[in-house]
């Protein structure tokens, strides 16, 4: 699966004190840091940036290019940010992202095609957040039809299904993952991407990492291609490896609900089995998940 | 050939729950299929139906609300008794509102004699409710624990910031608990594995807080229904808890309720009955004739 770090956002207030200093010293450690644990893409998240958008996301770009070759994501609802970062990219950039709402297909999809960027294209619509897969797929379809129109190529399209957190719907989980199976019909040759750490949203801090990697786990084995990830979670990289191999084993499993003796297995795998049953819907989810 | 209805069984039970102690004492739970479906499996306990009492006089009540009890409203224990020897309840739900800090904030002592003097003259099971105030109810209702010691009242309301004090002296007591959690499936189970971990399961009542018609009574219901389910067709052991809903206080707040007094009957009537079928186990009605009508609905 392809890796895209996240740590680079403005929710973080020492990459948001950075960015308004234009400091380049805590930049550089997120940047080293996320591509030597082995990240593909660096996510550079801006939010809305409101103020001086253009400037901002020109100063991250070039910053962030100093410290690194990898491709970059840019992560920002405002398009005079995502345009002036889109022209500085020096490899193929991602734009992330746009959605079948009107306003985004009219303004962001256009960027895209501009500056020969991939595209993230959430199943969002004018009519908010499908809640199957059925109606993913239907948004997802109209939408793609209007950036095919537009010139984007399937091959530069990575569908966002939209991962709701276990902890709101576990029903939503399920959806995800039946429609991520019916990608390859709906768009052959278009990829799917998630923001794998909104799963875990709301669940206790020191598990959110367990809820993410086994989830990465699953939705591999489902046909996912790329997933925006906590940069520096070591294990998830080499889960995603195969460094791993008995864990992703032990998740398959599970998944198939075979019969296991979970007594007999150690304390970090019973967590992975415990984790698979709740992310596959067969234990209600509650954030004392492992405790049960 | 004869058609066969397909019957769903299921190999669990809702726990069974005891409340009060003696010859009045009832159970509620113990089912092993869905709310009156009887031609399914077995549902060997009616569902409780308690009269709410204050132990203040109630303010800002509709006329009506009060008319049944309103010779008796500033004595709890004659409200007690009126409801029980006139109205014929054979739960009892004693709020404790005198001791909201937000208002009277009377003293946890004082309102554990008001229980015990219940507790004394009638010996039926009892509710007893604080206000949602965390730090406060748990100073009340530990007193209320140790005034009441033997006597298996159902407290509460017991949420994720007090459960701990209270669910001791529960136990220490041996008293049961309406543990709370609003509207979340999720959250009632994260505080049943919380409360399993020192508190027996079988003295344990859920409460996923209840909104009344027009006010997201559909949310309860839903809410309701999903944790009879999660408990009986996904077995989930921190599921197969009894269901309460306190309706009472939600439904004679409506506007609607405070319109008419046939209004406000029906009101809470609709409400109770709504939950009975969602699967709620335990309800706690205001009006009297709220909770005449229900007991004429759901006797056969």
């Amino acid at each position: 699966m392809i890796l895209i770090g996240e740590d680079l956002n403005v929710m973080s207030n020492a990459i948001s004190k950075a960015i308004k200093e234009h400091n380049a010293e805590p930049i550089r450690a997120c940047v080293e840091g996320q591509a030597g644990n082995g990240m593909d893409y660096l996510d550079l998240n801006v939010g809305p940036q409101k103020k001086d958008p253009a400037q901002t996301m020109e100063w991250l770009v070039n910053t962030v290019q100093e410290f690194t070759d990898l491709p970059l994501c840019l992560d920002t609802t405002n398009t005079v940010a995502m345009e002036a970062g889109l022209k500085l990219c020096k490899k193929k950039g991602l734009v992330n992202s746009a959605s079948g709402v009107r306003e985004s297909m009219e303004t962001v999809m256009p960027l895209s095609k501009k500056y020969s960027a991939a595209l993230v294209l959430s199943v969002i619509n004018d009519a908010g957040l499908p809640s199957d897969a059925d109606e993913r797929a239907g948004s997802i379809l109209e939408s793609l039809e209007y950036a095919n129109e537009l010139g984007i190529a399937n091959e530069d399209i990575w569908i966002d299904p939209v991962l709701m957190p276990v902890g709101v719907d576990q029903r939503q989980i399920l959806s995800y993952m039946e429609f991520i199976q019916m990608i390859p019909d709906l768009a052959p040759g278009a990829k799917s991407v998630c923001g794998l750490s909104n799963l875990s949203y709301s669940a206790p801090k020191e598990l959110r990492g367990l809820l993410n990697r086994t989830f990465m786990v699953i939705i591999a084995r489902y046909g996912q291609d790329a997933a925006i990830v906590s940069g520096f979670d070591e294990e998830l990289v080499r889960l995603n490896k195969g460094e791993m191999p008995e864990i992703v084993n032990l998740i398959h499993r599970a998944m198939d609900e075979e019969d296991m003796d979970i007594s007999a297995l150690s304390g970090k795998e019973q967590e992975y089995v415990k984790t698979t049953q709740v992310l596959m819907g067969k234990t209600l989810y509650s954030n004392s998940w492992l405790e049960v | 050939m004869t058609y066969e209805a397909p019957l769903e069984k299921h190999p669990v039970n809702i726990r069974e729950v005891v409340l009060g102690e003696g010859e009045k004492a009832q159970k509620i739970g113990g089912e092993n299929t869905f709310p009156f479906h009887s031609f399914e499996g077995s549902l060997p306990n009616p569902p409780g139906l308690a009269l709410e009492v204050l132990d203040m006089q109630p303010e800002n009540w509709a006329t009506w609300a009060l008319d049944p009890f309103k010779d008796v409203s500033s004595d709890p224990v004659e409200w007690a008794r009126k409801g029980v020897e006139e109205y014929g309840a054979e739960i009892l739900c004693l709020r404790l509102l005198s001791t909201d800090p937000m208002g009277m904030d009377a003293a946890p002592e004082e309102a554990a004699k008001t229980v015990r003097k219940i507790v004394d003259s009638l010996n039926i099971p009892l509710i007893v409710l604080g206000t949602g105030t965390e730090d406060k109810d748990s100073k009340v209702l530990i007193e209320v624990a140790r005034a009441c010691s033997g006597k298996n009242l159902l407290l509460g309301p017991v949420l994720k910031g007090n459960y701990q004090e209270i669910a001791k002296a529960a136990l220490e007591h041996g008293h049961a608990i309406v543990a709370q959690a609003s509207m979340d499936a999720n959250l009632t189970k994260e505080l049943n594995i919380a409360l399993c971990k020192f508190f027996p399961p079988e003295k344990i009542v859920v409460d996923p807080t209840s909104s009344a018609l027009g006010y997201g009574m559909e949310y309860t219901f839903s809410i309701i229904e999903s944790i009879k389910q999660f408990g009986l067709v996904d077995k989930d052991k921190m599921m197969q808890m009894p269901v309460f809903a306190d309706i009472g206080i939600e439904c004679w707040r409506t506007k609607e309720a405070r319109e008419s007094a046939e209004q406000g009957i029906l009101w809470e009537a609709t409400t109770g009955m709504t939950f009975l079928l969602a699967g709620a186990n335990l309800v706690v009605f205001r009006h009297p004739e709220a909770l005449r009508l229900i007991k004429s609905m759901i006797s056969y």
